[in-house]
């Protein structure tokens, strides 16, 4: 079963969460925002050069408007590897875990898988980040020397920034495996 | 109040989560606030304007309102944290400058507190203590924004020397435009009309409380055969410990019972130090140091006389502590002090050694007579003077009578700022007004407010939270106990 609904993140962009389910106990979330834009990926390399050019003319070194092309093809191929995630995704499952992959524009993808036994809720917190203050969601992980202490909390969904409608979506799917879990687990 | 009923605990967040995201969620009935508390003092700070607010907002959520508190980070306490019955405090990162006051341009912290405003749908700003830049940055801003505000002064300045001069012009433009000022005691509205140039009908007076099941009276702590007189109070000039060091040596030397106990902490320790050293005075002189609030009783039970040497106060919580925990008080007469207790509970003299001694031997002679009333006397006489409960019914009815008043437009406020506040100070903030309203303008743009998400509830009416007293077991809930970090 697949659906697809668009939601906004904090600024208002567009963003496309996907709904995969593939068990009762198994359940895809995928946020992707819009692709690099060729109007924004235009302007930014105009100004670059634009800025190149009146150095150019100011000190006539040619060097300048060589290294302006290369700071625009090093930046580009930077941002699209390092900077730009097109896709975050995380996959849970109520046996095995949670896993939780970034793609970049470039394709490299970033996963990182957390074990059930290690997870200990998932919550929707508030933070302060940058001149707002916003929803997020997160996975808290359990002490293993105390098992009723928290040793971490890792956010999810870094990079899109969703806004509250969405997170409570993907909160709510989780906590139904999370409440399916328990049940499984102590019915033996 | 009645309960909710208490089926399905871990359910509720979730549905008022539901609620706020859709757009036929519930309003707010009329009669009840949004209220934003702002403050840069506020706990882990210790004070008396910090234990004010948070009283006051745990009485104000009983009665059925929304509150929360805005206060700057202290050290690794940032973002949102949760306090009892769904009270709600944001730390916000902003440097702190001097005295745990934050600097002020009063712009940069417009786009926080704004977004705060917006998705708390606050609807009064209620400012604390005229020393509190953001106190007085938030109202600015709320006045920029159109909400109603609300000032409470919590200490008396003077008129004479250059940093109260500028601190009262300040004040005068900051409460020039505020719709309604509290202060703590008729003294102390005296001196902010005066500070201020207010109208007095904007100025209402409600006093500070304490919490009388927390100072009961327990005589079996005092030692018999000694007396034994307390001082609690931050070891500053203010607070008069130069007097003190004048009276310690005087009366040890005529009485051999007497026995002086001293919590607090600051700049003048080091007189009292030097003092108790020249007398040999260690075995009568106790120093605690800095106390905290829970253990200012234990010591105060202790005593059979509390002193209070202030040079100036609005209103002295310190000696309603005392006489609610049994003590014969004995205080300098000085701004509000008069009106806090009735003459028999308190022995008032002037603010100097000689007739500060000769309150204190009045009291001791008192003591020695057996004349004083009993502490649980006394005790059952203070409690009923002053609870939180009746200053937040009273705040109440100021929020009442400002939500009905109408917030002034621009122009009118660039008015009001250029008429009272003198033609230059006027025109400076006249100008720096309207530089806020366009940096509003321009953050509205960026973010429009229908970006901003609502903000679930913690307390009031449409509350996720547990109401007061209903569940203890509900305040494990995971949503409300995670510390957030930025």
């Amino acid at each position: 079963m697949e659906d697809e609904r668009v939601f906004s993140d904090i600024c208002g962009g567009r963003l496309a969460l996907q709904r995969r389910h593939y068990s009762p106990s198994c359940r895809e979330f995928c946020l992707s925002c819009p692709r690099l834009s060729l109007r924004s990926l235009t302007a930014v390399t105009c100004s670059v050069w634009l800025a190149a050019y009146a150095l150019f003319t100011l000190f006539e070194n040619s060097v300048i408007l060589s290294a302006a092309i290369f700071i625009t093809l090093l930046g580009l191929l930077g941002y699209l590897h390092f900077v730009k995630i097109d896709q975050e995704t995380l996959l849970i499952i109520d046996s095995l875990g949670i896993q939780l992959t970034s793609s970049y524009a470039s394709g490299k993808e970033s996963t990182t898988f957390i074990e059930m036994g290690k997870v200990k809720d998932i919550i929707i917190n508030e933070a302060i980040y940058m001149q707002k203050v916003i929803y997020y969601l997160c996975i808290l992980l359990k002490d293993p020397l105390e098992p009723h202490g928290i040793s971490q909390v890792v956010p999810v969904f870094q990079n899109a920034k969703p806004r509250l409608d969405c997170l409570i979506e993907v909160y709510r799917s989780c906590q139904e495996i999370l409440a399916h879990r328990k049940a499984t687990s102590t019915s033996p | 109040m009645a309960c909710r009923t208490e089926a399905e605990p871990s359910r509720r967040p979730l549905d008022a989560l539901a609620c706020t995201s859709t757009e036929e969620c519930p309003t707010a009935p009329t009669g009840s606030h949004s209220v934003c508390m702002v403050s840069d003092f506020f706990y882990p700070n210790m004070g008396g304007v910090e234990s004010h607010i948070y009283q006051l907002s745990q009485c104000l959520i009983e009665r059925g309102h929304k509150v929360i508190i805005i206060t700057h980070a202290y050290g690794n306490r940032k973002g949102v944290r949760y306090l009892t019955n769904g009270l709600k405090v944001y730390y916000l990162p902003l440097k702190v400058m001097y005295n745990q006051s934050t600097a002020t341009t009063l712009f940069h912290s417009l786009p926080l507190l704004r977004y705060i405003f917006v998705r708390e749908r606050i609807s009064i700003i209620h400012a604390h203590s005229s020393f509190s830049a953001m106190a007085h940055d938030a109202l600015f801003h709320g006045k920029t924004m159109g909400l109603q505000t609300v000032f409470t002064d919590h200490s008396l300045f003077g008129f004479a020397d250059v940093s109260s001069v500028l601190t009262n012009k300040l004040l005068t433009v900051s409460l020039c435009d505020t719709n309604h000022i509290i202060c703590v005691s008729y003294t102390s509205k005296e001196n902010t009309v005066l500070r201020a140039a207010l109208n007095p009908e904007i100025v209402s007076v409600i006093p500070n409380a304490v919490d009388p099941t927390d100072f009961t009276p327990d005589p079996r702590q005092r030692k018999k055969d000694m007396v034994t007189i307390v001082v609690i109070s931050r070891l500053v000039y203010r607070k008069g410990t130069d007097l003190l060091c004048g009276i310690i040596p005087e009366l040890c030397l005529k009485y051999p019972d007497l026995n002086f106990i001293i919590g607090g902490e600051g700049p003048k320790r080091i007189i009292l130090e030097e003092v108790r050293e020249r007398y040999q005075l260690h075995d009568r002189v106790r120093l605690l140091g800095a106390l905290e609030h829970k253990d200012v009783r234990n010591v105060l039970v202790q005593g059979h006389i509390f002193l209070n040497t202030s040079l100036t106060e609005a209103f002295c919580m310190a000696i309603v502590e005392a006489a609610s925990c049994g003590l014969q008080v004995v205080s300098t007469r000085v701004g509000g002090i008069p009106e806090v207790l009735p003459e028999s509970l308190i022995i008032l003299c002037e603010p100097s050694v000689k007739s500060l001694c000769q309150g204190l031997e009045k009291a001791i002679a008192q003591l020695k007579s057996g004349e004083l009333p009993t502490p649980e006397k006394i005790h059952g006489v203070v409690k009923t003077f002053y609870t939180w409960r009746n200053v937040a019914e009273r705040t109440e009815k100021v929020y009442d009578r400002v939500i009905g008043e109408a917030v002034l437009s621009i122009d009118q406020r660039l008015d009001r700022l250029m008429s009272h506040c003198g033609s230059v100070t006027g025109c400076i903030f006249a100008l720096l007004a309207v530089f806020n309203i366009l940096f509003l303008i321009f953050l509205r743009w960026i973010t429009p407010d229908s970006l901003i998400d609502v903000a679930v509830d913690a307390s009031g009416p449409l509350s996720s939270w547990p109401l007061p007293q209903c569940s203890p077991r509900d305040k494990m809930n995971p949503h409300s106990n995670e510390d957030s970090e930025t």
